[in-house]
């Protein structure tokens, strides 16, 4: 493993260092106006989606292609730490998009601001994380590489410093991330020591021979601390409480990005247990049969109970986190199936989740930067106040609900449709989705009558907006206005013409599979 | 060069077309005063989508019979060559002129121009009416595409936005708090119908995914065009009780949509909203779509037996049931909407005692007549402003044309002899008769059946006593009523000559073709001659009746306490369902969500301070930050872990000992 071939391979991940690092350095030498750093983290990471898309095999971009086509979806070579999936490399795309649509819009905060670097800084080096997770082919270094996401984003949350309510959030994202992180490692260690190894795919195929017992101790632990990163109830408590006290950017990227690292995760560490279900003798079989039935019970209570508490929610932000979690279960619902299709269609579901939430989460910023309340009721009449950000945030909520010519549409269709095809007691589980998904058009309705059907309130209309110097387009600020945009047109094009890319995404999850077996 | 050409390649105008008006409307409706707010757009693209809408009618009527699809695989899943699904499946959408869907275009762009032309006047002193007629656009554009749908898929696309539309127009007055709930109300009910119906459809496809051809079948989103005869009961093979669980679930889908029992409390509510919508909407097109659903899956899934008896059943039962409630009822529109329920229920009835096309030409011509029923009392509601009929009276005099639209109406729903609804009320009645000898178990349902024509003739004619004849207004505070002007008494006389005609319309062949296998006209033997007969007096008995009651300005009051007292009050509660619904559905839900977060509110908090007081320590130097709550939230990932330990280490293994899994 020398350099020469490490550099082109991980060339993306060495951009986006470079440019956090050159932030960090040009905060020292004396750069203050956020335009900068801005600027160079989004010049940042669109060279890394670039390069990602190269590595892809994107036709007409070979000469920038660092990971050679054989590499790509090659044959798992034993002992490795890290290896290139076509999935995990459309992961990479996705977390890169998540994090550019929050770099944009973290423009429109106020231009010279304690810690403007820092959480510029800090954005890329999550972003680095995520990358590198996808990549992982060794328990070790996957939970490495989800601490490095992790403790960016316990920093992220709390960057500005004087608002209590982020450094509260900060601080308990911290010690239950701690907690979760702690138990994360001690599951690996315990599946080492059941199989004297750390390579995923050998301990995948190993288990339960063996010291059965240990090892499913380890799977256990391992659970936990995922869960948390999935918010996966019952570990989902604190996510209500951080996105609600992180700055509304930051709350953007943790349900949009951060959240979704969590998920490969679960992709990469039950993916070949899953697939061995009922391959294998019947009892080793049906001893797999129990992660899968654990991942589908944490499916079910996370949607379930997300969308029920969701019902009642008087604050946004809280309203929207608790949707969050529930979105979180149909993810969940797709891996633990396992199958091409349904894999597909939770991959999608994350695609849709990264633009549908970074974008509601976002006009909330803009909201809130507008000067206008937490609460839903705080939104009386938007839609006639802010007929063009109201048009974008009803989008994202119909995206969520499911509803056609979104993509939110196309991703649950594939999705549900891929667990009634698995057959068997899966056909279930898609009608729990199903009436999941009907429970949560209640609350997402009631968003939507309050923003066009409710009266303005009248004093609030006049309420000037918190921040002392004028944004542009309309008070929103250009980059967050620009992302907002941004999302709401992946979110229809994705909608109305699905096919190249859940076409590829289904032929990457086939690879996926196929891979693991 | 340009060549002749059918209008059937351009189908996908109808849906279209509406769209694009809902759009411009929408966007631009505030900026056109002087349209009407837009208004008059929508009017014009209605009347736009009419023409293209009967001429693709005419065609297929001259086409006799033909098939004319459209398709377009909008995204696909590839599949990897083995597996259940070799090739993925797709989502298919496409336009599909077949003779049901032409029979259906008849009805949904006629009513629907006439209804926009009628709410001009109608709803013009209120405000608002942007967002009416874009959503009202929406509707006939969604409408359109349901009727053109080419696959089940596609069909529950559009199933979702009429239902969505209907939500929004039934709160149009949103002010209203009763409007905002019967919204809710008619949201909620047709959801229950909406879920089983997809339900229905997750079982075909995981019945059908695996059985050869048919897998090629669901992959596609379940196309209609796989021919006009029912598929699946060919391929029922060993399936037919999970064939009989999803024709279930469809007839609940339909249910929900047609407002039949148990799924009819929404449609007397939905009244709430304008008249307009009542009369396109609740009368006319949506509420039928439930019958065109069981029409069509009765024509290309097909029923088992055992779901023929339900919905039978449901038909039956259902058009009894809602006439009684519109005996009493004192207000003009919901006595028309309990008459849409009954009349529904024959539909439903019909298709199946395996009518599906006579059901459907009672849906042609009753979707005339009560779009008209509808607008006449529209026409007297805008005049007198009360919906009571208590109060009105005497209108016959002032108001000539709308007396005689409702007239029109009332002998053409009563079933007289030569008005439409005769003719496809008699086929109804003739071919449910003619299965009793094969099916003696439907001779309850037929009776009912029978005993509702004597109903409905009664309660139309009460209301239309109560509210025409008469020397005056029982009420003097009401304004003096006069005819409005010609955009709301056009469609009057347009549809009251489509309720006199529209029923002879089948006997000319080519428009015959548009009902295939129907048997219509009908042919008439001895029976069915003395069946006409016996409905006819029957029909002329509920006049008379009503005549005698409430004729020339008499009120019939009964004693308060006679007989009649207690069945007038159950009456009036509509059985009780209604409460019965709300109690145990909007509180039983958000009675859950309280629960849940009552737990994680407070339980949480209280546990806190039992940990507080086990971690003091810690709890102490945490102080600052006011996060006990982080405890808690450890507790649970502490607690969630030690659950799923007991899982993989006991509770699994020993289900796999005993071969639980």
């Amino acid at each position: 493993m020398d350099l020469g071939t490490l550099i082109p391979q991980f060339l993306p991940e060495f951009v986006l260092l470079g440019a956090g690092l050159l932030i960090l350095l040009g905060e020292r030498v004396g750069l203050e106006r956020r335009e900068y750093f801005g600027a160079l983290s989004l010049a940042g990471m669109l060279l890394a989606f670039l390069l990602v898309a190269a590595d892809l095999g994107t036709p007409g971009m070979g000469g920038l292609r660092g990971v050679s086509a054989g590499q790509v979806d090659g044959a798992a070579i034993p002992g490795a730490l890290y290896g290139f999936s076509s999935l995990g490399l459309w992961f990479q795309e996705f977390f890169l998009l998540a994090a550019g649509l929050v770099a944009l819009a973290f423009l429109s905060r106020p231009s010279v601001e304690r810690g403007a670097a820092v959480s510029y800084a800090l954005l890329i080096f999550a972003t680095l994380g995520m990358l590198l997770v996808t990549l992982a082919a060794d328990l070790v270094y996957l939970l490495l590489a989800l601490e490095i996401t992790a403790i960016s984003s316990y920093l992220l949350v709390g960057y500005t410093r004087r608002d209590p309510r982020g450094l509260e959030a900060a601080m308990k994202f911290y010690i239950i991330g701690a907690l979760s992180a702690a138990l994360s490692f001690f599951g690996a260690s315990l599946l080492f020591g059941a199989y004297g190894t750390t390579s995923l795919s050998v301990i995948g195929h190993s288990w339960p021979s063996g010291s059965g017992g240990l090892a499913s101790a380890g799977y256990a632990f391992l659970l936990v601390g995922l869960g948390f990163e999935v918010t996966a109830v019952p570990f989902h408590m604190w996510a209500v409480d951080v996105y609600d006290g992180a700055p509304d950017e930051v709350s953007a990227f943790l349900a949009g990005g951060t959240k979704k690292v969590g998920l490969f995760a679960f992709v990469l560490l039950f993916t070949v247990p899953l697939l061995l279900v009922g391959s294998l003798s019947s009892a080793t079989g049906s001893a797999r049969e129990s992660i899968q039935l654990s991942l589908v019970v944490l499916a079910l209570l996370t949607m379930t109970l997300g969308n029920l508490l969701a019902l009642l929610q008087p604050e946004m932000k809280r309203l929207l986190a608790y949707s969050s979690i529930s979105q979180a279960g149909y993810m969940l619902l797709g891996i633990a199936v396992g199958t091409a299709p349904a894999l597909t269609g939770a991959s999608l579901q994350i695609l849709a989740h990264v633009l549908l939430k970074t974008g509601a989460f976002l006009v909330v910023a803009a909201v809130s930067a507008l000067g206008i309340g937490p609460l839903v009721a705080d939104w009386r009449g938007l839609g006639v106040r802010r007929p063009y950000l109201s048009a974008a945030f009803a989008l994202f909520l119909l995206g969520l609900a499911g509803i056609p010519l979104t993509v939110g549409f196309v991703s649950k269709f594939v999705l549900f449709s891929a667990l009634v095809q698995a057959e068997g007691w899966f056909l279930w589980l898609a009608v729990a989705g199903l009436l999941n998904s009907a429970l949560s058009v209640f609350y997402y309705a009631r968003i939507l009558k309050t923003m066009y059907v409710d009266k303005s309130p009248t004093a609030e209309e006049t309420a000037p907006a918190r921040s002392g110097e004028p944004l542009g387009a309309d008070g929103l600020g250009w980059g967050r206005a620009g992302a907002i945009a941004l999302a709401a047109v992946a979110v229809v094009a994705l909608g109305v013409y699905p096919q190249p890319v859940l076409g590829a995404l289904g032929t990457a999850a086939q690879h996926f599979l196929s891979l693991g077996l | 060069m340009w060549q002749a050409t059918y209008l059937f390649d351009w189908a996908f105008l109808l849906p279209l077309l509406p769209a694009l008006s809902f759009v411009i409307v929408g966007l631009l409706g505030p900026r056109l005063k002087r349209l009407e707010h837009g208004g008059w757009v929508a009017v014009g693209f209605g009347f736009a989508t009419m023409v293209i809408g009967v001429w693709i009618a005419v065609e297929e009527m001259l086409s006799s019979g033909g098939y004319t699809d459209q398709q377009y695989t909008w995204f696909s899943i590839p599949g990897n060559g083995t597996g259940t699904f070799p090739n993925g499946f797709s989502l298919v959408v496409g336009t599909l002129v077949d003779p049901i869907s032409a029979l259906m275009l008849i009805v949904v762009t006629v009513v629907g121009f006439l209804v926009l032309l009628y709410s001009i006047g109608y709803m013009h002193h209120d405000g608002g009416l942007p967002r009416y007629y874009a959503e009202l656009s929406l509707f006939l554009a969604a409408m359109n595409g349901l009727v053109l749908s080419d696959n089940l898929l596609e069909f529950f696309l559009f199933w979702e936005l009429v239902g969505v539309c209907s939500y929004f127009l039934i709160g149009f007055y949103y002010e209203k708090p009763s409007a905002a709930s019967a919204a809710k109300e008619a949201f909620l009910v047709t959801r229950v119908g909406d879920i089983l119906f997809l339900l229905g459809i997750f079982v075909y496809f995981a019945t059908y995914a695996t059985s050869g051809s048919a897998g090629g079948w669901a992959a596609n989103g379940f196309p209609f065009v796989q021919g006009n005869q029912p598929f699946l009961a060919g391929a029922m093979g060993g399936h037919s009780t999970t064939l009989t669980i999803a024709g279930l679930l469809i007839l609940g889908g339909a249910a929900g949509k047609s407002a039949q029992f148990p799924l009819h409390v929404w449609l007397p509510d939905a009244m709430e909203g304008p008249t307009t919508v009542s009369a396109l909407i609740h009368a006319a097109t949506m509420v039928a779509a439930g019958v065109y659903l069981l029409a069509v899956a009765s024509l290309f899934l097909g029923f088992t037996p055992a779901d023929q008896l339900a919905i039978v059943a449901i038909g039956g039962f259902t058009s009894f049931f809602a006439a009684t409630m519109a005996l009493v009822n004192t207000d003009i529109k919901r006595v028309i909407a309990y008459s849409t329920i009954s009349q529904l229920g024959y539909m439903v009835l019909a298709v199946g005692a395996g009518f599906a096309m006579v059901g459907l030409y009672h849906l042609f011509t009753h979707a005339f007549f009560k779009a008209l029923l509808f607008l006449a009392a529209g026409s007297v509601i805008h005049a007198v402003g009360t919906q009571d009929l208590f109060k009105m009276g005497g209108l016959g005099k002032s108001m000539r044309i709308t007396g005689f639209a409702f007239l029109v109406g009332g002998l053409s729903l009563s079933g007289i002899v030569p008005f439409a609804g005769f003719w496809s009320k008699d086929d109804l009645l003739a071919s449910v008769y003619g299965t009793l000898a094969t099916h003696p178990v439907y001779w309850p349902f037929f009776l009912m059946a029978l005993a509702t024509v004597f109903l409905t003739a009664y309660y139309i004619f009460r209301a239309f006593f109560l509210a025409f004849s008469g020397p005056a207004s029982r009420d003097p505070t009401l304004p003096t009523a006069h005819e409005a002007s010609w955009v709301m008494t056009g469609p009057l006389l347009a549809l009251s000559g489509l309720a006199m005609g529209a029923g002879l319309l089948p006997f000319i062949p080519a428009f015959a073709s548009l009902l295939p296998g129907a048997g219509i006209p009908p042919h008439y033997g001895l029976s069915e001659l003395a069946l006409s007969g016996i409905s006819l007096g029957l029909a002329a008995g509920g006049i008379g009746l009503a005549y005698s009651l409430w004729g020339n300005g008499k009120v019939y009051t009964a004693a308060p306490n006679s007989a009649l007292g207690p069945v007038r009050a159950l009456l009036l509660r509509r059985y009780y369902f209604k409460d019965a619904y709300d109690a145990i559905g909007l509180r039983g839900l958000y009675g859950l969500s309280r629960a849940a977060d009552f737990v994680e509110r407070y339980m949480i908090d209280g546990t806190v301070h039992g940990l507080e007081r086990a971690f003091g320590g810690l709890s102490n130097r945490l102080r600052h930050i006011e996060s006990g709550v982080v405890l808690d939230y450890a507790a649970f990932l502490v607690s969630g872990l030690l659950f799923l330990l007991l899982f993989l280490l006991v509770i699994a293994p020993w289900l796999v000992s005993t071969g639980g899994i």
